[in-house]
């Protein structure tokens, strides 16, 4: 289990730019699928992978999938040399994304958000209309799934 | 940006997503619409505690 409230407090409290996206962001637009991981995109800045490394220090990231015991430096350089993570944590699945397909980074979504309130943390989320440009252009299966679900809100939202 | 990046292409996708639209429950959507945005997230947990729940009843239904 994902403790999402946790994860976000957690975030906020260590004052991660970050934007929420994936299945948590169509929860928030009104998605009724079941997401099991949290998916943020993060701010590329070396203050903002700092203070990633220091808010996910105490709940232990790993590399979801890789074998047990696979050396893993949880650490700025880390970050700075790859983009995107998959991870598990003791508060659950935190997907780390530099960059999403149909939308680029953080600061190519900022002006493509709302601000939402999640268990007493303000944090900002991605706007329908682009989440749905982003499942389009991920184009798996049941991303074409969530496209149809999220339309659905738009026309109902519309209404 | 490109197009493709943007997300702005696939038209050969609708439909697709116009034969997903016919399964989607509408009225699922209208109840989740009436919650504010941090009610729709407790209600996600509660549905992973559930679904959780169900896949412990089962494991240990086939240890039987």
């Amino acid at each position: 289990m994902t403790d999402f409230n946790a994860l976000l407090r957690l975030l906020a409290e260590n004052e991660v730019e970050f934007i929420i996206v994936g299945g948590a962001a169509a929860t928030a637009h009104g998605s009724a699928r079941l997401t099991l991981d949290l998916d943020v995109v993060y701010r590329r800045s070396t203050e903002n992978i700092a203070r990633i490394v220091d808010a996910l220090t105490p709940i232990k990231p790993y590399l979801r999938g890789a074998p047990p015991g696979l050396p893993f430096d949880w650490s700025v350089p880390t970050i700075k040399k790859g983009l995107n993570f998959t991870l598990v944590t003791t508060l659950g699945a935190l997907d780390l994304l530099g960059e999403i397909v149909g939308g680029g980074g953080f600061e190519q979504l900022r002006s493509e958000t709302i601000e939402v309130e999640i268990a007493g943390v303000n944090c900002l989320c991605l706007n329908l209309e682009r989440l749905i440009a982003v499942k389009r252009a991920a184009g798996r299966p049941k991303d074409l799934e969530v496209v149809a679900e999220l339309q659905l809100i738009q026309d109902e939202t519309r209404q | 940006m490109n197009d493709l990046d943007r997300g702005e292409t696939g038209k050969d996708l609708d439909p697709v997503i116009e034969a997903y639209r016919n399964d989607v429950d509408v009225t699922l959507i209208r109840e989740n619409l009436r919650l504010t945005v941090d009610q729709r997230f407790q209600q996600l947990i509660k549905l992973q505690q559930f679904a959780e729940d169900l896949r412990r009843a089962g494991r240990k239904a086939r240890e039987k």
